[in-house]
């Protein structure tokens, strides 16, 4: 391209990605948990199975906001988003992110798949959200290990509420939340099979699996 | 990345953008200048759904010197509230069309070449609504300083070098707040929404 051709518009850059399918934008996921007494033999096991083990397990302390905006027409459920800012490294910008609805999919589809946005951000971008119209649906703050093998992300970490006083912050249960990941561009589906095989070699010490939050009932249904 | 000031450049009456980008092109090259390919800023606007209570508009503005950023105004009363993305904000916004709708025919760009002239940095940009010419905004960058007090001086006495003294040169409404504060690129993508929301309003054709 000479130096005097005009740049091209960010509309056409992101058509052309779209068009490439290189936009990360689907989330495969598998998820599961384990009790806290339990959760050494767990990280011992992921130390020896992962790529990033010679610095010793990456750490994190995130905080997360989720917020929903309602449907103006009232006909579909509530959009939701959800910021998190990472309490151990403040100057890093805000990941906010969008997670469509789970597809888990039949007993032959290996992983939940959802689509999903991550999306970097910085600036005033809880006020932003606010003045937007969306509305704080839930708080929590998670902290673990993050762990990485190819393009798979392994996390072990634990909830808390937040704390309203100085008061440490209170885990919401006695075991650590398990989940194994890969955000991917729309149809790479081999990815959910090495995903499995992945999981099948952390048993029994945990048990990873496609969550029906609906059957949970932890969030209301559309 | 230094001071920038956007000023906006009149068109005779008489006269054509093409012509007036043209004779600027010429003025500056004779002061020296080489020309460094070309630059775009564009905005688009979204609007809140009606039945969302008051009227909010969220800007998108993108420029070609930050090519990986989404800059995203929100207009709520009298507040302006600025958030800078990476590229797939826009996906998002899509993902928000139930919520905001794009006034399609309010999309408004600058384009241009790009000059550099020593320590400073020009842009001669047209400004076109949905194809349509509405006028010219004038880009200066003093790059080695971060702080506008320290450079207002020296940035108007190179518009007003370039522009004529015909041109009064005043420090742009967004900065006036700012002088004492670190430049960043979101005051750049303010001042071009200023002038921006300003063309928008101004009704009539002229010819490109």
């Amino acid at each position: 391209m000479s130096v005097n051709a005009p740049p091209i518009t960010a509309t056409d850059s992101l058509s052309q990605a779209l068009k490439a399918n290189i936009i990360p934008n689907q989330e495969y996921l598998l998820q599961g948990s384990v009790l806290d007494s339990a959760v050494e033999v767990l990280l011992h096991r992921l130390r020896g199975l992962c790529d990033n083990v010679d610095a010793g397990p990456e750490t994190f302390d995130d905080q997360e906001v989720c917020f929903s905006l309602r449907d103006p027409n009232q006909q579909a459920a509530p959009l939701m988003l959800r910021v998190r800012k990472a309490l151990d490294a403040r100057d890093m910008p805000f990941q906010l992110r969008y997670i469509g609805q789970p597809d888990l999919g039949d007993k032959n589809r290996p992983t939940v798949v959802r689509s999903s946005l991550d999306i970097a951000c910085s600036g005033m971008l809880i006020e932003f959200l606010n003045e937007l119209g969306c509305r704080i649906e839930f708080e929590y703050s998670v902290k673990g290990y993050m762990f990485r093998k190819g393009r798979m992300k392994i996390t072990v970490a634990k909830v808390f509420k937040i704390s309203q006083s100085s008061m440490p912050p209170e885990p919401i249960s006695q075991s650590y939340l398990v989940e194994l990941s890969v955000l991917a561009p729309q149809g790479q589906d081999a990815i959910g099979e090495d995903m499995r095989a992945f999981a099948d070699q952390l048993r029994p010490l945990v048990q990873l699996d496609k969550i029906d939050y609906k059957r949970l009932g932890h969030m209301s249904p559309a | 990345m230094g001071v920038t000031v956007l000023q906006q450049y009149p068109v005779p009456e008489n006269k054509t953008g093409t012509y007036v980008i043209d004779l600027l092109t010429k003025r500056i090259l004779a002061l020296g200048a080489t020309q460094a390919g070309q630059f775009l800023v564009d905005c688009e606007s979204y609007l809140s759904h009606p039945t969302m209570g008051s009227t909010k508009t969220v800007h998108i503005l993108h420029n070609s010197e930050q090519p990986a950023s989404v800059f995203s105004i929100l207009e709520s009363g009298t507040k302006n509230i600025h958030v800078i993305a990476d590229g797939l904000f826009d996906l998002l916004m899509m993902k928000l069309s139930q919520h905001y709708t794009s006034k399609k025919q309010t999309k408004i760009e600058s384009k241009g070449p790009k000059f550099e002239l020593g320590d400073f940095c020009i842009k001669l940009g047209s400004v076109t609504m949905n194809q349509n010419f509405k006028g010219i905004l004038i880009e200066v960058e003093y790059r080695p300083c971060v702080m506008a007090n320290a450079v207002w001086g020296l940035l108007r006495e190179f518009l007003q070098g370039i522009l004529g003294s015909t041109i009064s040169v005043q420090p742009p409404q967004h900065l006036l707040s700012r002088m004492n504060e670190i430049y960043t690129p979101i005051d750049t993508i303010y001042q071009y929404l200023e002038h921006f929301s300003a063309y928008r309003k101004i009704t009539g054709l002229r010819s490109a």
